[in-house]
């Protein structure tokens, strides 16, 4: 692999590149550090990201309880805050108290996910957000540091939470985790998978994403016979993964190549997949097919040994969170919809025994306002997610909670948060557990030299020898 | 909520025309700049080549009348894939004989055969029985796309669909077939008229307000601390009219300091959601379908009544829902940003997905001004776009970047229109084509939200459009599956149909013992001759290999040949 001949290209490439200006180092450390890193994965460990389209509200995720807070809390949105009463079952005990006495509750809707709390499974992250630096109220109110751009825009948000770039983004950060791990799997192109659909989190410079549906890639019908003739079918098959001159016509037949050529693989590896016994309960309302994604999600990690992989990135995703009215109908269903999908996810890969290298966390176009406007929420900014795994150094929180206010030090008006952490240094603390060196993190990465603190420590393996770590589990 | 019992101020704001007209025809000030070109329309007509900048027009010599230029069969299947839902050998020798501005008047001039909302009352979809389903959405959908003679106007509707997005499944309300079909019919309506009314249209549209939340939305209330919803208001402005940033008139970003200039803050944002308040529905009966085509109505009692500022601009307090609702489309039509941002969009629907800044220029001219002083006019701006140089100029079908992918519905229906597919019962059974797995990844009227299934400035991550920074925005739902599943959906339909939706291949059976001749057929229908010499030659070498001896034989020939140009990639990106 990284032959005398191949290294001495980079090194040569490399330093072309650098002297061509400030635009290359992107490119730049892809090419140097690629073979090292991927030389350091002889585990297994994957990364899967749930993302909550439509821009998840904080408010009614992770419920402020302390007296003062809770307080704050329904004077903004009395038409559709959670009693009291309501959040008592589910309020989080975590092995630190936060400082002043403030306190959460998962909504209630989120049940399932306190056991995975309590038993230090589950981390909760505080006010995270999209970021170009550490950003104060007065910097905002000044724009007196650079702010990602087209705050508030669905999907310039989505595209910035994913990649670090608005609408149009050519990589994602999941797909440059991918870049850096891609030679050292059997099949590269197996490296970044999404069960449904589209998204440039997963796309890198290299590494490129592949899609299945929730139940595995599609045969193409007439693979050997188009109406009776196999020339037909042969000529079909060409067709459709033939690079041809015009950049559309080359770009279709990118996919439809990795579409024909890896059906085989991915369905032969699924097949011989460990039967497992947790249900994924289905979504009927809202209907959604995140339970289903993830199921798929474990059994292509039950199965990672077939598909030759030893790093892999996914991204599932749901919709429906942009809830500007009925939210009291609508996002208590979404919850659900997320807390048994990731209860279930999570439950199944203790059963495969692999829940120490998974770890899943989730993400959101941006986080809601805290102000009620009538019966929902507007676009905000910050947010509160979480991650779950047995990596993760759970039943804490990790971040600043903010103050619980419209037009306080921590949001922009209406409780729309100025976020605390940023995306990148979550994304830098996962990329770290999956194997990223600090040196390349600015490759998957650019902005993260804006922050001191790189790594929040929400999951690393425990530092015992891989024998004893077995056996404890 | 409050569209019980709603007391009607009187001013229904069906449509200020008379205000939007005197807007439209004050250029002084508004339109200085425009009135300054020349009057672009006029030297957009075919056969006046040369005026254009950029050149590469049909005649090389500039021809003093307008008489029409002969067109070839091959361009104007090119033109047919751009301005219709799909070509026939019959429209395609029409327009061959009449050129495009004969065809463009006879489109503009057609009247509707007939209106998404009369497609469900006369097949008998208005019963109690469909309240709360979606009965009659698919059919009626693909009844217009596929077999209404008004094909011009079926193709620019699905474009402004693509912008203008609202879905189906979005709607919390009952009768959600005939919500979609009186806001369907708002964009089909006015494809042909101004763009002013159009955005009144979807503005007052009850399915715009399920849609984006704006029914029955209060204004503030100092006691709870409850503010506008800001649904409405912040896409209106981003996704319908003027997007993010300053935009010059050929729809490049304005620079200031090398940044692009953001065009509104989230000032101007609530600013505008105090306009979208009080708005509810026209009367309380929801026992038949027939409110939810009426107009939206004020609830004065809801409507914000202080001052919204928003652009620049400032309603003053005490103005009313209509008033206000009409000063702020006023001011949002008169944005500089609005000929750019929306002529480019129809230019990636229609013809290309990068066009150059000054095609975008050109269209967005004839946008701001029609050469009659008017701002808006559709027709002009849809002639202007189809009759451009750079989407006549044939030496753009073998560049290597010019054109678009094809959006899989038109792929659908093109097959469907070349071949005459009917639906005897009108069931148009087709039904929900969204499915990656085994349909389209697509279907008309069931986009995901309000960002549609693919996104104007969508690239495909990691490729070489993205590296040259071009945009592929149809390629947001390509990937693996939908691929595959495309080409098996078609398989089935080629062969088998819809249901009772088939296609007669009868006009091919003349054709088929010889397969060249039933591949160049199908070239210059489907693909305007774009698939290559060489791609029809492997072609007709697998055909040949199908005996066509035996009638089955003869159908599994014509099946297999459809299949193959339709999966062909050099079919899919219309050049």
């Amino acid at each position: 692999m990284a032959s005398e001949l191949s290294r001495r290209a980079f090194v040569q490439r490399a330093t072309a590149l650098s002297l061509a200006g400030t635009a290359t180092p992107f490119v730049l450390n892809l090419a140097a550090i690629g073979e090292a890193a991927a030389a350091t994965a002889t585990d297994y460990k994957a990364i899967v990201c749930v993302f909550m389209y439509g821009g998840n509200d904080y408010a009614n995720t992770l419920i402020p309880t302390d007296a003062a807070s809770y307080s704050a809390y329904f004077a903004q949105r009395s038409a559709f805050a959670y009693s009291q009463a309501a959040l008592a079952a589910t309020t989080l005990a975590p092995t630190v108290p936060l400082a002043d006495g403030r306190q959460y509750a998962l909504a209630p809707e989120l049940a399932p996910l306190l056991p995975i709390f309590n038993a230090g499974k589950m981390a909760v992250m505080l006010n995270i957000g999209t970021l170009v630096q550490p950003t104060t109220k007065a910097q905002y109110t000044a724009r007196s540091v650079p702010l990602p751009p087209k705050l508030l825009s669905h999907n310039d948000q989505q595209s910035y939470w994913q990649s670090s770039s608005p609408e149009g983004a050519s990589s994602g950060w999941g797909g440059r985790i991918g870049d850096l791990f891609q030679s050292g799997n059997g099949n590269p192109t197996l490296t970044c998978m999404n069960p449904a659909g589209n998204a440039v989190f997963l796309s890198g410079q290299n590494a490129v994403q592949y899609s299945t549906t929730v139940n595995g890639p599609i045969a193409l019908t007439a693979r050997t016979s188009l109406q009776g003739s196999a020339a037909a079918a042969n000529l079909l098959r060409s067709l459709i993964s033939t690079p041809v001159n015009h950049m559309l016509e080359t770009e279709l037949a990118k996919v439809g190549t990795r579409a024909l050529n890896l059906y085989d693989l991915v369905s032969s590896a699924r097949a011989v997949a460990p039967t497992t016994s947790t249900v994924f309960p289905a979504a009927a309302d809202p209907p959604s097919t995140l339970g289903a994604q993830l199921k798929e999600v474990a059994k292509l990690i039950s199965v990672a040994r077939e598909l030759g992989a030893k790093r892999q990135v996914f991204f599932v995703s749901t919709g429906s969170f942009d809830t500007h009215d009925n939210l009291a109908t609508t996002h208590p269903r979404l919850l659900t919809n997320v807390a048994d999908a990731l209860r279930a996810f999570y439950d199944t890969t203790v059963e495969l025994g692999v829940a120490n290298q998974v770890t899943t966390f989730t993400g959101s176009d941006f986080g809601r306002a805290l102000t009620a406007n009538n019966s929902g929420s507007d676009h905000g900014w910050g947010s509160m997610h979480f991650v779950l795994g047995g990596a993760v150094k759970g039943r804490s929180f990790y971040g600043t909670p903010p103050v619980v206010a419209n037009g306080g030090p921590d949001d922009i008006g209406q409780g729309r948060l100025i976020p605390t952490t940023s995306v990148d240094q979550y994304a830098a603390t996962l990329a770290s557990w999956f194997g990223v060196s600090d040196s390349n993190l600015s490759f998957v990465l650019p902005n993260i030299g804006n922050y001191s603190v790189r790594n929040l420590g929400f999951v690393q393996d425990p530092p015992l020898p891989a024998a004893v770590a077995t056996a404890a589990t | 909520m409050v569209d019980q019992a709603v007391p009607v101020d009187g001013r229904v704001p069906d449509q200020n025309l008379a205000d939007a007209l005197e807007l439209r025809t004050a250029p002084e000030g508004l339109n200085k700049a425009a009135l300054a070109l020349p009057a672009a329309a006029a030297v957009l007509l075919e056969g006046c080549g040369g005026d254009s900048p950029g050149g590469g027009f049909l005649s090389p010599t500039p021809t003093p009348t307008p008489t029409a230029v002969p067109v070839t069969p091959q361009q104007a299947s090119r033109f047919l894939a751009q301005a219709s839902m799909g070509a026939t050998r019959a429209g395609i020798t029409s327009l061959a004989a009449s050129g495009f501005n004969a065809w463009l008047n006879n489109q503009f001039s057609a009247p509707r055969p007939q209106k998404f909302w009369d497609f469900l009352v006369v097949n008998g979809y208005n019963v109690p029985a469909n309240v709360n389903g979606q009965a009659g959405f698919d059919a009626m959908v693909w009844s217009q796309l596929i077999s209404s003679s008004d094909t011009l106007r079926q193709r620019t509707g699905l474009a402004l669909l693509d912008m203008l997005v609202v879905g189906i499944d979005g709607f919390a309300s009952p009768w959600r077939s005939f919500v979609m079909a009186a806001y369907l019919d708002v964009l089909w309506d006015n494809a042909f008229g101004n763009f002013r009314d159009l955005i009144d249209g979807i503005a007052s549209n009850a399915g715009m307000g399920l849609y984006l939340t704006f029914l029955n939305n209060p204004r503030a209330n100092a006691t709870t601390g409850s503010v506008p919803d800001e649904n409405f208001a912040r896409e209106l402005m981003q996704l319908f009219t003027i997007g993010l940033y300053q935009l010059n008139p050929d729809g490049t970003p304005v620079l200031s300091g090398g940044r692009p200039v953001e065009v509104y803050s989230q000032a101007d944002v609530s600013g505008l959601a105090r306009v979208w308040t009080g708005w509810v529905f026209a009367n309380s009966d929801n026992t038949t379908p027939d409110r939810v085509r009426l107009p939206l109505v004020a609830n004065p009692n809801q409507h914000e009544s202080g001052a919204k500022t928003f652009l620049g601009t400032t309603i003053p307090a005490g103005t009313d829902a209509a008033g206000s609702k009409r000063l702020a489309l006023d001011t949002i039509f008169a944005h500089s940003n609005v000929p750019p941002f929306v002529c480019k969009q129809l230019i990636q629907h229609m013809v290309t997905s990068n066009p150059s800044p000054a095609y975008v220029g050109r269209v967005s001219a004839v946008f701001a001004n029609n050469g009659s002083g008017v701002r808006g006019d559709m027709k002009a701006v849809i002639r202007a776009i189809l009759t451009d140089s750079e989407a006549r100029d044939d030496a753009n079908v073998t560049s290597t970047s010019f054109g678009k992918l094809r959006e899989p519905i038109v792929r659908l229906t093109q097959w469907a229109r070349a071949f005459g597919v009917t639906s005897p019962t009108n069931l148009w059974p087709f039904g929900n084509t969204n499915s990656s797995a085994n349909r389209l990844a697509q279907s008309p009227g069931r986009a995901p939200s309000v960002f549609n299934f693919f996104r104007p400035g969508y690239t495909p991550p990691g490729s070489p459009l993205a590296t040259a920074g071009q945009v592929a925005p149809e390629f947001q739902i390509v990937n693996e599956p939908s691929v595959v599943a495309y080409i098996n959906y078609m398989q089935t339909l080629i062969a088998n149909g819809a249901g009772e939706a088939k296609a007669d291949y009868s006009a091919l059976a003349t054709l088929v013992s010889n397969s060249q001749s039933l591949l160049d057929e199908l070239n210059l229908v489907l693909a305007a001759n774009q698939i290559s010499a060489a791609t029809i030659a492997s072609m007709k070498s697998a055909l040949d290999t199908i005996a066509v001896a035996t009638p089955a034989g003869q159908n599994n020939r014509i099946y297999a040949a459809i299949v193959l140009v339709m999966a062909c990639p050099e079919f899919l990106v219309q050049k």
